[in-house]
């Protein structure tokens, strides 16, 4: 076999025993001794490495190179920052694929393009043949001295934690790039793969480094895997490989890029792309691809066949080249197809988990008529006999780290559990007894340590069901009468006044001239100020077409940013796209790289000169230290006066004063919050802001006003307004006591947590936190079996992902909050003593559900409120009246 | 190699004679190259089998393969049990891997097949 080329492995492989074969001109692993299955299953539930070196892997350099990428690559490669990597098509004239390629910037001035080894050489001179058309673009085929490994598995995160010697992981999210020291080597690392695996890794390696690497990886734990299983690792995932899902169908013709679904993807027709090779027929793809999802299948002719999952439900395994039929009729080809295993699982929901015995089933890629529809049964003929099948929309999803998931077809339309419909009256009585024992539990047994949750006192939540719950109370103001409030209903004075006074209480409390209370929860309040701003960013053009937020600076949310102040949550359809990026106009605050629960204030300026955002949003629902208000406040004023700053004070809106921060003397525009975390209120929202009538900025107000009503609510609950006068009220009266409580107790908690053996987050010199909220790291994707622990011992806690985890199912820590035990009057001292039963708990030494329940005994009369007994006399009557 | 008394086609299936009825297997080689076993195709008892004319497939997660019958004759008998079992071709290829039992036309077929020294050459060749 002298005359295959061999990777710089290929010695390695001998030893390990692997049956190796030829593969696109390379002597390759086809698969170890432990075989195609244990491999597969290997990587699934470990860590399974890969040699991917036959990959080819050309750098570009020069003036014009990104030209020339955006010339011949499908992809935005203008959106790739550095530090990013991008899949992407080669596409010919035709739209069809020269082959698909993954482009990596490791280095500012420096394109690395990783391409099929079975195309290397085409690709060469497809690339060759353009390269004149440009200047100064430096090729080089880097194949050979850059060698290329694939860590795959929820293990492979461990394993290169233990060796990288200097710099660290990848953010932790897909296509994410860093450069670390491993054996002093310089290795470029890679968040990307190959096997759907949600922790994943690649790694290019110097040629004279490699072996050494490898053999240390697989000293680690990793076990080697052939070329057998990483296809059937990639067919589960449903990713495509050149030759099956792109390239000729078995039937000969070739297949338009737009048929994987995946293109969709990687295929950009931005104007900064401009133009490029392919562009027109794949532009004519995408519009047929709109509308066959619209199921309008009118311009099939440019699309007629796309690539879908199928599972084979008949006895029987489907092979690439099988056909595929649809009563009786063929509608396409099998493209890839085999046999692949799985683990079986056990558990529901978050406590699903794999168990030791494996399954086997037969599923493939086909390449079949757009019309054919998720569920719709089909037959493929294998050696001649037909047998079922049906299309399903995956096999595998991979958005639950650590695990890949496999879904089998008789999981995706699971039976529900038939509900038992029992007589009225029982059902009345079962209502009645579960909300009782519940609001039992949850009240007199538990601690609760969720930092977003509060018990309002007795009063607050009487006065939340009296009337005017159930009733309207429509208003606004109207220049027409001098800015009176007109009602549009009759029966309203009470709530009136209700409002009246509860604005001037708050905007006491926030130290501020507005205050609409109006939201009923705090996402509510952040969507009510983004829709408030578009209004106000085209209030000098009203016939054009509205133009959305340009850019927004905001916490990422695995940096602790909250949903409301997210694109995926309320931002969503507020902010424009970044047509650069083709993503939401979105750029995150850096964070310290000594504290990751901190903004970096320094390079914060960068970012604000390059984008210029016209929002920045403060605050963060994993919250333990202030935030930059006055930095960000100096810096907009310096740099880019127009940027409304807003403090999300959703968390903290109950630590407002000396003890923690005062947002509109720091220089905040706009607050909003929750009134049910750390302040008292039942549940609702507030939107602030310190504007004064004569200001430009009025205007914004009086949006956020009209986005509030009539753009939120028409009722918006009343009798929990009625409720939050009430809680507002004992705000200003207990928050001095309150809320140096709360800060003492949370410093406490911590540091009794971290003195009993336990790991918390943030800065020893100021124990760990300047919030209510503390949080452990109880180790990579334990947080949510140990918050179910805690749970089951009447610890109520919330597992959070941390700033280097992928995902909340992947949660390493739990989030606490010491704010409504401080209102049942725990102190330091009892705190300690929390810290002890949740260190029991989570060694898992013993339970301690008993404990907990005495405990919580002793701390059942809420503080910082006015006592019933006092107004007794007039609870009473309300009582009564109930 | 043990297995002295049976016979082989070129295509790796091994033939034993006992009594009146032919019982066919897979190789070792076979079942090593295939690697990982995953879905048997198997004739019914009283099909015909034609020597050389595939009778079966065999799956693995690699490749599919045709199996060969050795001699012609009447399927006597199949191994029901083995595709629910594929880890048998692991264990025990020449033995409780069978695959089924011909009651061979022509036994004169017989001695046209490889015998072990012969299929022993054969493989080194592959």
């Amino acid at each position: 076999m002298e005359h295959y080329k061999q990777t710089v492995f290929h010695d390695r492989h001998v030893e390990l025993g692997a049956k190796m074969v030829e593969f696109v001109g390379w002597h390759m692993p086809i698969q170890y001794p432990a075989g195609i299955v244990q491999e597969h299953l290997a990587t699934r539930n470990k860590a399974g490495l890969f040699d991917v070196s036959h990959m080819g892997r050309f750098v570009f350099r020069g003036e014009e190179a990104l030209a020339f990428l955006q010339y011949v690559l499908s992809n935005n490669s203008a959106g790739l920052e550095e530090g990013e990597c991008q899949y992407a098509i080669i596409p010919n004239e035709r739209g069809g694929a020269v082959d698909d390629s993954y482009l990596y910037r490791f280095y500012k001035d420096e394109y690395l393009l990783v391409v099929n080894g079975a195309n290397r050489q085409k690709d060469w001179d497809h690339f060759q043949a353009v390269l004149p058309r440009f200047k100064q673009v430096e090729m080089t085929d880097k194949t050979e001295e850059l060698t290329m490994v694939s860590l795959q598995g929820p293990e492979s995160k461990e394993i290169l934690l233990g060796v990288i010697e200097e710099g660290e992981l990848p953010e932790p999210m897909r296509n994410e790039l860093s450069i670390v020291k491993i054996k002093g080597a310089e290795i470029l690392l890679a968040r990307t793969g190959y096997t759907g695996e949600p922790i994943c890794f690649e790694l290019f390696i110097e040629r004279k480094d490699a072996v050494g690497i490898w053999d240390l990886l697989l000293e680690k734990g990793a076990q080697p895997i052939g070329l057998g299983a990483r296809d059937t690792l990639r067919l589960e995932a449903a990713l495509p490989l050149y030759g099956h899902e792109f390239g000729e169908d078995p039937g000969g013709e070739e297949m338009p890029i737009m048929s994987c679904p995946l293109a969709r993807f990687a295929v950009s027709f931005s104007p900064l792309k401009g133009d490029y090779i392919g562009r027109e027929p794949l532009f004519k793809q995408f519009e047929a691809l709109k509308l066959i999802l619209n199921r309008d299948y009118s311009r099939r002719e440019d699309l007629p066949r796309l690539t879908m999952p199928l599972a084979l439900t008949g006895r029987g395994v489907a092979r690439a080249g099988d056909k595929v039929y649809r009563d009786g009729r063929l509608v396409g080809y099998i493209a890839s197809g085999t046999m692949v295993p799985h683990w079986q699982k056990e558990g529901e929901g978050l406590f699903e988990h794999f168990i030791d015995e494996k399954g086997m089933r037969a599923i493939c890629l086909a390449y079949v008529d757009c019309d054919l529809l998720e569920d719709d049964l089909v037959e493929v003929e294998i050696r001649g006999k037909r047998t079922s099948g049906v299309i399903v929309p995956y096999h595998m999803r991979s958005e639950a780290p650590p695990y890949a998931r496999p879904i089998g077809y008789d999981q995706l339309h699971p039976e529900e559990e038939a509900i038992p419909d029992d007589q009225a009256r029982k059902k009345v009585l079962t209502l009645l007894n579960k909300a009782r024992e519940n609001t039992i539990w949850r009240q007199r047994e538990c601690i609760n340590l969720i930092p977003s949750e509060m018990t309002p006192s007795a009063m607050t939540r009487l006065l939340s069901i009296m009337d005017p719950a159930d009733r309207y109370a429509e208003h606004k103001q109207m220049k027409a009468f001098c800015d009176a409030e007109v009602f549009y209903y009759q029966g309203t004075d009470f709530i009136g006044e209700v409002e009246r006074l509860l604005v001037n209480e708050l905007c006491k409390y926030l130290g501020c001239t507005e205050v609409e209370t109006r939201v009923v929860s705090g996402q509510m309040a952040n969507t009510g100020v983004f829709s408030a701003l578009v209004d106000y960013l085209n209030r000098t053009d009203r016939k054009s077409e509205q133009r959305r937020i340009r850019h927004v600076m905001n916490h990422h949310i695995i940096k602790g940013g909250h949903l409301s102040a997210q694109p995926m949550g309320a931002l969503r359809d507020f902010v424009a796209r970044d047509p650069k990026t083709e993503k939401p106009a979105v750029v995150n605050f850096p964070v310290r790289a000594d504290n990751p629960y901190k903004v970096d204030v320094e390079a914060c300026r960068e970012i604000i000169e390059e984008f210029k955002p016209e929002l920045i949003i403060l605050g963060k629902s994993m919250i333990i230290h202030k935030e930059p208000v006055a930095e960000m406040r100096a810096l907009i004023d310096e740099i880019y006066p127009d940027c409304v700053l807003m403090y999300d004070m959703a968390h903290v809106l109950g630590l407002v004063g000396p003890y923690f921060q005062e947002p509109f003397k720091e220089g905040a525009d706009i607050v909003t919050g929750s009134t049910h975390k750390t302040f008292f209120g039942p549940q609702r929202g507030v939107i602030a802001c310190n504007y004064k009538e004569q200001d430009l900025e009025y205007e914004l107000w009086e949006a956020i006003q009209r986005r509030a009503f009539p753009g939120s609510v028409s009722n918006h609950h009343l009798g929990t307004l009625v409720g939050l006068l009430l809680a507002s009220y004992e705000m200003n009266c207990f928050k001095a006591e309150y809320q140096k409580q709360v800060v003492a107790n949370a410093k406490a908690f911590a540091r009794a947590l971290k003195e009993c053996g336990l790991e918390v987050a943030g800065d020893p010199a100021i124990s760990y936190t300047e919030t209510h909220q503390v949080i452990i790291n109880v180790g990579y994707a334990r947080g949510t079996e140990a918050a179910r622990r805690l749970e089951k011992n009447n610890i109520i806690v919330n597992y959070q992902a941390s700033p280097v985890e992928e995902g909340f199912t992947a949660a390493g820590s739990l989030r606490t909050g010491v704010s409504e035990m401080t209102r049942f009057g725990m102190k330091e001292k009892d705190f300690k003593q929390v810290a002890q039963l949740i260190r029991d708990v989570i060694d898992g030494k013993k339970g301690v559900k008993e404990e907990v329940t005495a405990f919580r005994k002793r701390f059942l009369e809420l503080k910082y409120c006015f006592s019933e007994k006092e107004f007794d006399e007039a609870v009473q009557k309300l009582h009564e009246l109930v | 190699m043990a297995n002295e008394d049976l016979k082989y086609t070129e295509s790796h299936e091994w033939a034993r004679q006992e009594g009146d009825v032919v019982t066919v297997g897979l190789s070792d080689y076979a079942v090593e190259q295939l690697g990982d076993i995953v879905f048997l195709e198997l004739p019914s008892v009283g099909d015909q089998v034609t020597k050389g004319a595939p009778f079966g497939a065999i799956e693995s997660v690699k490749a599919a393969a045709d199996i060969y019958a050795p001699v012609s004759g009447e399927v006597a008998e199949v191994n029901e049990a083995l595709p629910d079992e594929p880890e048998l071709f692991k264990t025990d290829c020449f033995g409780q891997a069978w695959l089924i039992k011909i009651k061979p036309s022509d036994p004169a077929q017989w001695d046209s097949l490889m015998d072990t020294a012969a299929y022993a050459e054969h493989v080194r060749g592959q």
